[in-house]
């Protein structure tokens, strides 16, 4: 699958995590920690166009699913970033705040946002989308997103 | 579909803000009704977008010298001017059913068929344009943006150019110019058009409303109802109070800080007759604005296509290249795009910070200005909304 964006990259979506199926936020479970590490997906950041802004609540924050991370700006919508798992801010990435542009160039690596010490991982985890649902998922999304997207 | 009405003029600027936020944060927790919001300010506001540093946005004594109240929108973009002379639009909707969470360009575009078709009514054709603008033979005329409030709620933003005092907005915004000449202005007065201009005559505000009004209900297929002779509810009205209060009249909100830097650059293209004149602003690694002058440059609408479309665009070579590629292909024979990529890219790559000696100093110690010849500029384009 390829976007149709100006640098024409595929879209990737790896198998290896879970996604809040509207929000277009990934959620990754660290190796050797009880922590989870909270993303754009590819879609998602397709979706939003250049990211300018970022903001995110500091450490020690408590967030429920669905409440906000921080804010984002994006070609102009500006809106929440909302959790897709509940708990405690163990950290988040300073770098994103200074250069929103790592989020694009490297969402699933240095373009992560937070990192999570879930309060109930086992019960949320099974709201978001995962393992073999991800491909059905991510192409109908890719074929709405494609749908409303205007032609320049 | 039936949603409701409201019309006003005389807005303060953190009333009016904090009323379309509350309606739209109300409307997603399912308190209050779908809102049109159809308002004009009662004098000149200088607003930034949500998340941009008032000092390098806004010339702030000159605010205060011409009375122009400063504040910030909950909405992107750039700084902008609005008064008696601009309609402010505000939707206030749920935000559920197939809106989802970050499909932005299409709302933007979604959104935008209301004034569209009210200014079609008009006789003024005004068309979608790259990500947030509205444009009439290649000037804006409108400015966009849509926000997603905490409850779910959407507010989408517009401003329309019924009028435009391009002089005061080139004294309080800060411009590509170190001093502004006739010239410099009629460079930005280039960029933008008006309702007014378009037509011709002097065509009272309430005219324009009247006609959005319809554009929005026809577009979207939804019936206005008027609201009752306040127009809001006492809850509602306390709502906006309370959000006006804690929020809106803040300085903690007006003069908050950003993370990214700011930047600004500066190059010249040989190009036809003459030189021509590039220059950048940038947000990180975002183009915030590129501003191109040449005298001999004789298709301005071409330019401010250019304009529109690198403005908030990556800064990346291969993105810019191919922009301006497409934009070329729209406007053969303007400038060559292989030399104007080049004069961006070597703007981008020259671009220094931001001078800071202007920031408040209450909050910001004076430092001596960053070396940068052009002094510090953000909306080339003219007002953005």
């Amino acid at each position: 699958m390829h976007r149709e964006s100006d640098d024409e990259r595929p879209f990737d979506v790896p198998a290896d995590r879970h996604y809040d199926g509207s929000r277009h936020l990934w959620a990754k479970r660290e190796e050797g920690s009880h922590r989870v590490r909270v993303g754009i997906d590819s879609i998602g950041l397709e979706s939003l166009g250049v990211l300018a802004y970022v903001t995110l609540r500091p450490g020690g924050s408590t967030v429920a699913r669905g409440e906000s991370l921080g804010t984002l700006e994006a070609a102009k919508m500006t809106s929440d970033i909302a959790a897709p798992v509940s708990g405690t801010i163990a950290s988040r990435n300073d770098a994103v705040l200074r250069d929103p542009a790592l989020v694009r160039e490297d969402p699933y690596g240095a373009g992560w946002l937070v990192e999570i010490e879930p309060s109930d991982w086992e019960a949320e985890a099974r709201e978001l989308v995962s393992g073999a649902a991800i491909p059905a998922w991510a192409a109908a999304e890719i074929g709405r997103l494609r749908a409303e997207t205007p032609a320049d | 579909m039936a949603w409701r009405l409201l019309t006003s003029d005389g807005a303060a600027a953190a009333g009016g803000l904090a009323c379309d936020e509350a309606l739209a944060q109300r409307a997603g927790a399912g308190l209050s009704p779908p809102t049109l919001r159809l308002y004009t300010y009662r004098a000149h506001v200088a607003l930034v977008g949500r998340f941009q540093d008032v000092e390098h946005e806004v010339h702030l004594g000159s605010c205060k010298a011409a009375g122009v109240e400063v504040n910030r929108r909950p909405t992107g973009g750039g700084a902008i001017l609005m008064g008696p002379g601009q309609l402010g639009v505000a939707l206030a909707l749920p935000g559920r059913g197939d809106l989802s969470a970050l499909r932005a360009r299409g709302l933007m575009q979604r959104f935008s068929t209301g004034l569209v078709a009210g200014l079609a009514e008009l006789g003024v054709r005004a068309s979608f344009r790259g990500k947030n603008d509205l444009e009439v033979g290649g000037r804006k005329i409108a400015g966009l943006g849509v926000c997603r409030v905490p409850s779910g709620g959407l507010l989408f933003h517009a401003s329309l150019l019924v009028d435009l005092d391009t002089s005061l907005m080139a004294r309080v915004l800060r411009t590509p110019f170190e001093k502004i000449t006739a010239r410099e202005l009629g460079t930005l007065a280039g960029r933008t058009s008006t309702v007014r201009a378009v037509l011709g005559r002097e065509v009272a505000l309430e005219e324009v409303r009247a006609h959005v009004a319809r554009g929005f209900a026809r577009s979207l297929e939804v019936v206005l109802e008027r609201g009752e002779p306040a127009g809001l509810s006492r809850e509602e009205s306390a709502q906006i109070a309370a959000l006006e209060r804690a929020k809106y009249r803040s300085a903690d909100w007006v003069f908050q800080r950003t993370a990214v830097p700011d930047a600004l650059g500066a190059a010249r293209l040989r190009a036809g007759g003459g030189l021509v004149d590039v220059r950048v602003a940038l947000a990180g690694r975002t183009i915030k604005a590129v501003h191109v002058r040449g005298d001999f440059i004789e298709d301005e609408g071409a330019v401010a296509d250019l304009e529109a479309r690198l403005r908030w665009h990556r800064a990346e070579e291969g993105a810019v290249a191919r922009t301006i590629e497409r934009w070329a292909e729209r406007h053969a024979g303007t400038l060559d795009p292989a030399a104007l990529t080049r004069a961006v890219l070597a703007a981008v790559r020259r671009a220094e910070p931001a001078p800071t000696a202007q920031r408040e100093p209450a909050r910001q110690p004076p430092r001596a200005p960053a070396r940068q010849p052009h002094g510090c500029f953000v909306t080339p384009g003219g007002p953005r909304g």
